[in-house]
Protein backbone atom coordinates (compact mmCIF):
# COMPACT_ATOMS: atom_id res chain seq x y z
CA UNK A 1 0.00 0.00 0.00
CA UNK A 2 2.84 1.90 0.60
CA UNK A 3 4.85 1.70 -2.55
CA UNK A 4 5.24 4.73 -4.36
CA UNK A 5 3.17 3.64 -7.61
CA UNK A 6 5.54 5.71 -10.81
CA UNK A 7 9.76 4.41 -11.01
CA UNK A 8 10.86 8.07 -12.02
CA UNK A 9 10.14 11.63 -11.76
CA UNK A 10 8.98 11.75 -15.40
CA UNK A 11 6.64 9.33 -14.69
CA UNK A 12 4.77 11.13 -11.73
CA UNK A 13 4.74 14.09 -14.39
CA UNK A 14 3.73 12.68 -17.37
CA UNK A 15 1.25 9.58 -15.31
CA UNK A 16 0.84 7.97 -18.77
CA UNK A 17 -0.59 10.70 -20.72
CA UNK A 18 -2.89 12.09 -17.85
CA UNK A 19 -0.23 14.28 -15.98
CA UNK A 20 -1.93 17.33 -18.42
CA UNK A 21 -5.34 16.27 -16.68
CA UNK A 22 -4.41 15.37 -13.05
CA UNK A 23 -1.03 18.22 -12.61
CA UNK A 24 -3.88 21.11 -14.33
CA UNK A 25 -6.57 20.17 -11.95
CA UNK A 26 -4.78 20.30 -8.65
CA UNK A 27 -2.80 23.30 -9.80
CA UNK A 28 -6.23 25.09 -10.48
CA UNK A 29 -7.94 24.24 -7.38
CA UNK A 30 -4.91 24.83 -4.53
CA UNK A 31 -4.43 28.51 -6.45
CA UNK A 32 -7.86 28.98 -5.92
CA UNK A 33 -7.60 27.95 -2.21
CA UNK A 34 -4.55 29.91 -1.38
CA UNK A 35 -6.08 33.33 -3.11
CA UNK A 36 -9.03 32.58 -0.78
CA UNK A 37 -7.54 32.71 1.78
CA UNK A 38 -5.48 36.07 1.29
CA UNK A 39 -8.40 37.46 0.09
CA UNK A 40 -10.27 36.77 3.81
CA UNK A 41 -7.31 37.76 5.68
CA UNK A 42 -6.88 40.74 3.82
CA UNK A 43 -10.50 41.56 4.45
CA UNK A 44 -10.33 41.14 8.42
CA UNK A 45 -6.83 43.56 8.23
CA UNK A 46 -9.01 46.29 6.36
CA UNK A 47 -12.06 45.89 8.28
CA UNK A 48 -10.39 46.38 11.74
CA UNK A 49 -8.52 49.19 10.22
CA UNK A 50 -11.30 50.43 9.17
CA UNK A 51 -12.96 50.26 12.76
CA UNK A 52 -9.42 51.86 14.09
CA UNK A 53 -9.40 55.15 11.96
CA UNK A 54 -13.20 54.99 12.66
CA UNK A 55 -12.60 55.06 16.57
CA UNK A 56 -9.44 57.06 16.73
CA UNK A 57 -9.36 59.89 18.81
CA UNK A 58 -9.53 63.08 16.92
CA UNK B 1 -35.82 26.29 26.16
CA UNK B 2 -34.68 25.82 22.73
CA UNK B 3 -34.56 29.22 21.79
CA UNK B 4 -32.78 30.04 25.21
CA UNK B 5 -30.02 27.52 24.48
CA UNK B 6 -29.85 28.94 20.97
CA UNK B 7 -29.74 32.28 21.73
CA UNK B 8 -27.06 31.77 24.93
CA UNK B 9 -25.13 30.38 22.13
CA UNK B 10 -25.13 32.37 19.26
CA UNK B 11 -23.80 35.52 19.95
CA UNK B 12 -21.40 37.12 17.16
CA UNK B 13 -19.12 37.93 19.85
CA UNK B 14 -18.78 34.65 21.67
CA UNK B 15 -18.13 33.28 18.02
CA UNK B 16 -15.27 35.75 17.08
CA UNK B 17 -13.61 34.81 20.40
CA UNK B 18 -14.03 31.03 20.14
CA UNK B 19 -12.75 30.99 16.75
CA UNK B 20 -10.13 32.77 16.88
CA UNK B 21 -8.50 30.23 19.56
CA UNK B 22 -9.87 26.90 16.98
CA UNK B 23 -8.82 28.35 13.78
CA UNK B 24 -4.46 27.77 14.36
CA UNK B 25 -5.61 24.38 15.39
CA UNK B 26 -8.07 23.75 12.42
CA UNK B 27 -6.16 25.02 9.53
CA UNK B 28 -3.08 22.90 10.71
CA UNK B 29 -5.28 19.89 10.81
CA UNK B 30 -6.55 20.53 7.57
CA UNK B 31 -3.25 21.50 5.58
CA UNK B 32 -1.49 18.57 7.19
CA UNK B 33 -4.23 15.78 6.40
CA UNK B 34 -4.79 17.22 3.07
CA UNK B 35 -1.15 16.87 2.27
CA UNK B 36 -1.35 13.40 3.53
CA UNK B 37 -4.10 12.75 1.15
CA UNK B 38 -2.74 14.14 -1.35
CA UNK B 39 0.19 12.74 -1.24
CA UNK B 40 -1.02 8.86 -1.15
CA UNK B 41 -3.46 9.50 -3.43
CA UNK B 42 -1.33 10.79 -6.17
CA UNK B 43 2.06 9.02 -6.00
CA UNK B 44 1.04 5.78 -3.72
CA UNK B 45 -2.12 4.94 -4.22
CA UNK B 46 -1.95 1.93 -7.50
CA UNK B 47 -3.65 3.01 -10.97
CA UNK B 48 -7.21 2.61 -11.53
CA UNK B 49 -7.29 -0.84 -13.73
CA UNK B 50 -9.98 1.38 -16.10
CA UNK B 51 -9.12 4.52 -15.97
CA UNK B 52 -5.62 4.41 -15.04
CA UNK B 53 -4.15 7.53 -13.75
CA UNK B 54 -6.63 10.27 -14.34
CA UNK B 55 -8.54 8.82 -11.34
CA UNK B 56 -6.19 9.92 -9.43
CA UNK B 57 -8.72 13.42 -9.49
CA UNK B 58 -11.14 11.77 -7.51
CA UNK B 59 -9.20 12.94 -4.39
CA UNK B 60 -9.88 16.45 -4.97
CA UNK B 61 -13.15 16.07 -7.16
CA UNK B 62 -15.15 14.15 -4.34
CA UNK B 63 -14.12 15.70 -1.85
CA UNK B 64 -15.20 19.04 -3.27
CA UNK B 65 -18.44 17.95 -4.37
CA UNK B 66 -19.25 16.45 -0.58
CA UNK B 67 -18.66 20.11 0.48
CA UNK B 68 -20.07 21.76 -2.42
CA UNK B 69 -23.44 20.38 -1.21
CA UNK B 70 -22.62 19.91 2.81
CA UNK B 71 -22.18 23.63 2.96
CA UNK B 72 -25.25 24.16 1.41
CA UNK B 73 -26.71 22.28 4.11
CA UNK B 74 -25.09 24.16 6.71
CA UNK B 75 -26.46 27.14 5.25
CA UNK B 76 -29.83 25.93 5.37
CA UNK B 77 -29.75 24.96 9.45
CA UNK B 78 -28.38 28.34 9.63
CA UNK B 79 -31.20 29.79 7.38
CA UNK B 80 -34.02 27.91 9.47
CA UNK B 81 -32.46 29.25 13.13
CA UNK B 82 -32.67 32.74 11.64
CA UNK B 83 -36.12 32.23 10.14
CA UNK B 84 -37.54 30.52 13.14
CA UNK B 85 -35.26 32.28 15.91
CA UNK B 86 -33.94 35.43 14.09
CA UNK B 87 -30.33 34.48 15.08
CA UNK B 88 -28.19 37.30 13.65
CA UNK B 89 -25.33 34.49 13.46
CA UNK B 90 -27.06 32.47 11.70
CA UNK B 91 -27.67 35.08 9.03
CA UNK B 92 -23.84 36.00 9.09
CA UNK B 93 -22.68 32.37 8.69
CA UNK B 94 -24.92 32.12 5.75
CA UNK B 95 -23.59 35.37 4.24
CA UNK B 96 -19.98 34.10 4.85
CA UNK B 97 -20.09 30.37 4.01
CA UNK B 98 -21.96 30.88 0.48
CA UNK B 99 -18.83 32.39 -1.11
CA UNK B 100 -17.06 29.21 -0.17
CA UNK B 101 -19.52 26.89 -1.42
CA UNK B 102 -19.64 28.90 -4.82
CA UNK B 103 -15.87 28.42 -4.88
CA UNK B 104 -15.66 24.98 -4.41
CA UNK B 105 -19.23 24.08 -6.64
CA UNK B 106 -16.93 25.70 -8.96
CA UNK B 107 -14.09 23.46 -8.16
CA UNK B 108 -15.80 20.04 -8.04
CA UNK B 109 -17.76 21.07 -11.38
CA UNK B 110 -14.14 22.33 -13.05
CA UNK B 111 -12.29 19.08 -11.46
CA UNK B 112 -15.43 17.05 -13.29
CA UNK B 113 -15.37 18.52 -16.88
CA UNK B 114 -11.29 17.71 -16.83
CA UNK B 115 -11.88 14.15 -15.49
CA UNK B 116 -14.60 13.48 -18.33
CA UNK B 117 -12.27 14.24 -20.94
CA UNK B 118 -10.29 11.18 -20.64
CA UNK B 119 -12.43 9.03 -18.99
CA UNK B 120 -15.80 9.83 -20.99
CA UNK B 121 -14.48 11.81 -23.70
CA UNK B 122 -16.24 14.77 -23.48
CA UNK B 123 -15.39 17.53 -20.61
CA UNK B 124 -19.74 18.33 -20.25
CA UNK B 125 -22.30 16.49 -20.27
CA UNK B 126 -26.44 17.35 -19.63
CA UNK B 127 -26.72 14.53 -17.14
CA UNK B 128 -28.38 14.94 -13.99
CA UNK B 129 -25.80 14.82 -11.69
CA UNK B 130 -23.63 17.54 -13.67
CA UNK B 131 -26.86 19.74 -14.27
CA UNK B 132 -27.77 19.46 -10.78
CA UNK B 133 -24.56 20.49 -9.51
CA UNK B 134 -24.31 23.35 -11.78
CA UNK B 135 -27.89 24.72 -10.12
CA UNK B 136 -26.18 24.80 -6.88
CA UNK B 137 -23.36 26.54 -8.10
CA UNK B 138 -25.86 28.95 -9.73
CA UNK B 139 -27.56 29.02 -6.56
CA UNK B 140 -24.87 29.96 -4.52
CA UNK B 141 -24.53 32.97 -7.02
CA UNK B 142 -28.32 33.94 -6.85
CA UNK B 143 -27.93 33.84 -2.90
CA UNK B 144 -24.80 36.40 -2.89
CA UNK B 145 -26.38 38.75 -5.66
CA UNK B 146 -30.09 38.48 -3.69
CA UNK B 147 -27.77 39.78 -0.64
CA UNK B 148 -26.26 42.64 -2.32
CA UNK B 149 -28.97 43.98 -3.59
CA UNK B 150 -30.59 45.64 -0.93
CA UNK B 151 -29.29 48.55 1.16
CA UNK B 152 -31.36 47.52 3.74
CA UNK B 153 -29.47 44.49 5.51
CA UNK B 154 -31.65 42.98 7.61
CA UNK B 155 -34.36 42.56 4.78
CA UNK B 156 -31.47 40.92 2.62
CA UNK B 157 -30.62 38.54 5.64
CA UNK B 158 -34.68 37.37 5.46
CA UNK B 159 -34.94 37.30 1.86
CA UNK B 160 -31.61 35.21 1.95
CA UNK B 161 -32.48 32.72 4.72
CA UNK B 162 -36.01 32.54 2.30
CA UNK B 163 -33.96 31.50 -0.94
CA UNK B 164 -31.66 29.19 1.13
CA UNK B 165 -34.45 27.13 2.09
CA UNK B 166 -36.11 26.77 -0.88
CA UNK B 167 -32.94 26.22 -2.88
CA UNK B 168 -32.34 23.40 -0.33
CA UNK B 169 -34.63 20.96 -2.05
CA UNK B 170 -31.59 20.70 -4.99
CA UNK B 171 -29.76 18.53 -2.35
CA UNK B 172 -31.32 15.55 -2.10
CA UNK B 173 -31.37 16.05 -6.12
CA UNK B 174 -27.85 16.34 -6.91
CA UNK B 175 -27.74 12.87 -4.29
CA UNK B 176 -30.00 10.89 -6.20
CA UNK B 177 -29.67 11.58 -9.50
CA UNK B 178 -27.50 8.83 -10.07
CA UNK B 179 -30.13 6.38 -8.37
CA UNK B 180 -32.82 8.51 -10.36
CA UNK B 181 -32.05 9.27 -13.71
CA UNK B 182 -29.57 7.20 -16.18
CA UNK B 183 -26.48 9.25 -16.11
CA UNK B 184 -22.86 9.02 -16.97
CA UNK B 185 -21.96 8.85 -13.08
CA UNK B 186 -21.73 5.43 -11.44
CA UNK B 187 -23.89 5.13 -8.51
CA UNK B 188 -22.67 5.77 -5.10
CA UNK B 189 -19.29 4.11 -3.97
CA UNK B 190 -19.05 4.69 -1.23
CA UNK B 191 -22.05 5.11 1.59
CA UNK B 192 -22.60 6.03 5.15
CA UNK B 193 -24.23 2.69 6.00
CA UNK B 194 -23.27 -0.11 3.95
CA UNK B 195 -19.53 0.33 3.40
CA UNK B 196 -17.48 0.46 0.52
CA UNK B 197 -16.86 -0.77 -2.94
CA UNK B 198 -13.59 0.97 -3.39
CA UNK B 199 -10.06 -0.45 -2.62
CA UNK B 200 -9.06 0.40 0.85
CA UNK B 201 -5.29 1.34 -1.15
CA UNK B 202 -7.71 4.34 -2.60
CA UNK B 203 -9.83 4.72 -0.04
CA UNK B 204 -7.90 5.44 3.05
CA UNK B 205 -6.43 8.42 1.23
CA UNK B 206 -9.87 9.82 -0.06
CA UNK B 207 -11.34 9.52 3.16
CA UNK B 208 -7.97 11.67 4.63
CA UNK B 209 -8.48 13.89 1.81
CA UNK B 210 -12.22 14.42 2.48
CA UNK B 211 -11.24 15.61 6.46
CA UNK B 212 -8.73 17.76 5.60
CA UNK B 213 -10.44 19.75 3.00
CA UNK B 214 -13.78 19.70 5.48
CA UNK B 215 -11.10 21.49 8.20
CA UNK B 216 -9.16 23.81 5.57
CA UNK B 217 -12.76 25.07 4.47
CA UNK B 218 -14.12 25.14 8.66
CA UNK B 219 -10.89 27.08 8.70
CA UNK B 220 -11.61 29.64 5.55
CA UNK B 221 -15.19 29.98 6.62
CA UNK B 222 -13.76 31.40 10.03
CA UNK B 223 -11.41 34.11 8.29
CA UNK B 224 -14.44 35.22 6.13
CA UNK B 225 -16.93 35.28 8.58
CA UNK B 226 -14.86 36.91 11.24
CA UNK B 227 -14.25 39.85 8.57
CA UNK B 228 -18.10 39.84 7.53
CA UNK B 229 -18.63 39.70 11.63
CA UNK B 230 -16.85 43.12 12.75
CA UNK B 231 -17.93 44.80 9.34
CA UNK B 232 -21.72 44.13 10.48
CA UNK B 233 -21.36 44.43 13.66
CA UNK B 234 -18.91 47.83 13.64
CA UNK B 235 -20.44 49.64 16.16
CA UNK B 236 -21.09 47.32 19.14
CA UNK B 237 -18.72 47.82 21.61
CA UNK B 238 -17.34 44.37 22.02
CA UNK B 239 -16.39 44.87 18.34
CA UNK B 240 -14.08 47.74 19.52
CA UNK B 241 -12.74 45.96 22.26
CA UNK B 242 -11.34 43.20 20.09
CA UNK B 243 -9.56 45.04 17.51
Amino acid sequence: MFDIAFNNVNEIIGMNGHGIYVWSVYSIAISILVVSFLIAKNRIKGVKRKIKIKNAPS
Amino acid sequence: MISVIIHKFSSPKSFVQITKTLYPLFIFTGLFMLIIGWTWGLLFAPPDAVQGNSYRIIFLHVPAVIFAELIYFFMALCALMHIVWRVRLAAYLIKSAAPIGAMITFIGLFSGSIWGIPTWGTWWQWDARITSTLILFIMYLGILTLHGSFSNLEKSDRLMSILVVIGVVNIPIIKKSVDWWSTLHQPASISVSGGSSIDPSMLYPLIISVIGLGFTLISLGILTSRSYILGREKNKKWVLDHV
